[in-house]
């Protein structure tokens, strides 16, 4: 990398920490300091629930996926905006109304101790490992671009993140989220321009997109009703709507965000951004990937983008028939772009019997570059013994580092950085107040002052931090990372939901029938991936329903609470 | 209508919107 970039993304990490701290006020006091005094305005807190959520898997993982698999992913954020409006008139204003600094803490309002403290802990067990590969996304492309090892790369993203969360609470993390949003989609909108500047010359735009959709990569609507497929219109109608009702309604590094806004409607409409602008946004971080593909159809790439193993395979016992899969490759991948060249010049002739049959030839071509490819991943694998190998999250940092410009490579991995920072220092700042105001707080000591509270929290950041570390390390070598953070959280998000519907809507549930409802609902969910293959998104549901179905039973015959009335 | 209800509604119509564009521009590019 030129030292142009690595000075920009040197000014950028040192800027952001000085930044996140100059702008905390009140963080001395706790409610300032967990809160932010309750003060930021809508707009901020919005821009910074978004920033939370675009992580750096989305800039590297989504763009990936966009590259390989076209713009299907899009179809799994189709309900966010009718959660939005759900919760905005159910949770959020529960959660504004009882002046509680964590969603957790609600529950012993309604239920018991025991409940708030055990959603409390699976918030931080799910939270802590998800964090850990939000972490991990980032230190991939800096072991990419740097040849530094991953440990390294892990500890120069989550240090500068931690000490700005450590010192400056949740004040710093809005406002450097705030900044970061418009770092991240400004990268983003550079790489787009890049790219389309990059297409041949005699190459349209409006042909080259028209090739993309013959390859399947614009297909923004699958109908088909496959409750084992992930990415269908109606899991991403009917399943994601509970993710997100779940995820944005109790979990806490969203929660904890639209409370620090000082009434009902700021904290609405904080939320109602996202549902405006997520699907836009994500469209646009899988168009990235999807003109990659038309770049690198036309200029064709290397077989595999993670380089790690080439040297150990061309050096080892079975360099040949690597040599001969690249061989393979290089030829195949050629035949496409004549093919792809062919099917764009028919476009822009007009010749409709021609693009029918231009279209044929390059979808045989583009289907053998498939079958290459998937046997070059397929040797990988069992050559070097490295089972989870998948060259996804690699596409786009290896065009960032080979096909930018000095100055926006910089920009890119600054974006980055972003991304990853925003999500990791909100994350931080729930994790250190669920585990201060339910356990700590509640359990270990009631009483003593906002000083004190304060360090621990402090402590508390650092803790997290150390945990979501170890984890990043290990994480960096499990396959797509996105789906890996997705599936983190499904194991406990329906269950949860679930006992949040309860304790709003249904009076009759006692707190033990909550409880044994919320194991029944997570072992519903062990139960479905060990013995169906119901697609993960489904698991919300099914959970969410079983916890008030086994709460309602349980609460029935509640001895406990028949003693009570 | 309230605010907040007319920022429901926006945000319902937008939504349509958007994934009738979305729909349309994966009809004319396949």
């Amino acid at each position: 990398m030129h030292p142009v970039d690595w000075t920009i993304i040197a000014i950028y990490l040192v800027w952001i920490v000085w930044d996140g701290i100059r702008l905390t006020k009140r963080s001395h006091e706790l409610e300032g300091y967990f809160l932010g005094g309750r003060s930021l305005p809508w707009w901020a807190v919005g821009l910074s629930v978004m920033a939370t959520q675009l992580s750096a898997i989305t800039m590297i993982g989504t763009t990936g996926q966009g590259y390989y698999d076209g713009m299907r992913f899009l179809q799994f954020y189709y309900a966010l905006p009718i959660a939005m409006i759900v919760l905005s008139v159910t949770l959020v204003p529960f959660f504004h109304n009882a002046r509680v600094y964590t969603a957790y803490e609600y529950l012993e309002t309604r239920f018991d101790a025991k409940t708030r403290a055990f959603t409390s802990f699976l918030f931080l067990m799910s939270r802590s490992m998800s964090l850990g590969v939000v972490i991990s996304a980032p230190a991939v492309v800096l072991s990419v671009a740097m040849g530094v090892s991953v440990t390294t790369a892990v500890l120069m993203t989550a240090i500068p993140t931690a000490v700005y969360t450590m010192f400056g609470g949740v004040q710093a993390v809005a406002w450097t989220d705030v900044k970061q949003m418009v770092l991240i989609v400004g990268g983003l909108i550079a790489a787009v321009v890049v790219l389309i500047f990059q297409l041949p010359p005699d190459i349209s735009l409006g042909s080259a997109l028209h090739v993309a959709g013959s390859a399947g990569r614009l297909q923004t609507f699958d109908f088909t009703f496959d409750i084992t497929n992930q990415y269908t219109f109606w899991s991403g109608t009917i399943a994601a709507l509970f993710l997100f009702l779940s995820y944005f309604g109790t979990d806490q590094s969203q929660v904890q965000r639209y409370l620090t806004t000082p009434d009902v409607d700021q904290a609405r409409s904080s939320l109602l951004m996202s549902a405006y602008w997520k699907i836009p946004l994500q469209a646009l971080v899988l168009l990235v990937g999807v003109l990659m593909f038309l770049f690198y159809l036309y200029t064709p790439g290397p077989m595999l983008f993670d380089g790690r193993h080439d040297r150990e395979l061309r050096e080892g016992p079975r360099a040949s028939e690597y040599l001969a899969l690249e061989q393979r490759y290089a030829a195949a991948a050629e035949a496409r772009r004549a093919a792809g060249v062919a099917l764009a010049q028919a476009e822009d002739a007009g010749e409709s019997a021609r693009v029918a049959s231009e279209g044929a030839t390059f979808k045989a071509r583009e289907a053998e570059v498939r079958v290459v490819r998937n046997q070059a991943l397929a040797f990988v694998r069992s050559a070097t013994g490295d089972t989870t190998y998948n060259d996804v999250n690699y596409v786009f940092p290896t065009f960032i580092t080979t096909r930018m410009p000095v100055g926006l490579v910089g920009l890119l991995f600054a974006a980055i950085f972003a991304a990853a920072m925003s999500t990791i220092a909100g994350e931080l700042s729930a994790l250190s107040t669920s585990s201060v105001i339910d356990l700590y707080r509640r359990f270990i000591r009631p009483v003593a002052t906002d000083r004190h509270f304060l360090m621990v929290s402090r402590v508390a950041t650092a803790f997290w931090a150390l945990v979501a570390c170890v984890v990043a390390v290990q994480a960096a070598n499990l396959g797509s990372l996105i789906e890996v953070v997705n599936r983190f959280g499904t194991y406990f998000y329906g269950s949860i939901l679930g006992v949040f519907l309860l304790a709003i809507w249904f009076k009759r549930a006692t707190a033990n029938g909550a409880f044994v409802g919320l194991l029944a609902g997570m072992g519903s969910v062990a139960w479905l991936i060990a013995y169906t293959k119901i697609a993960y998104l489904w698991h919300n549901l099914i959970a969410a329903v079983v916890v008030i179905v086994v709460a309602m039973a349980v609460s029935a015959v509640d001895p406990f609470a028949r003693k009570a009335e | 209508m309230s605010d907040m209800r007319r920022s429901y509604v926006s945000v319902v119509v937008i939504w349509v919107l958007v994934l009738a564009a979305l729909y349309v521009f994966q009809q004319y590019f396949s």
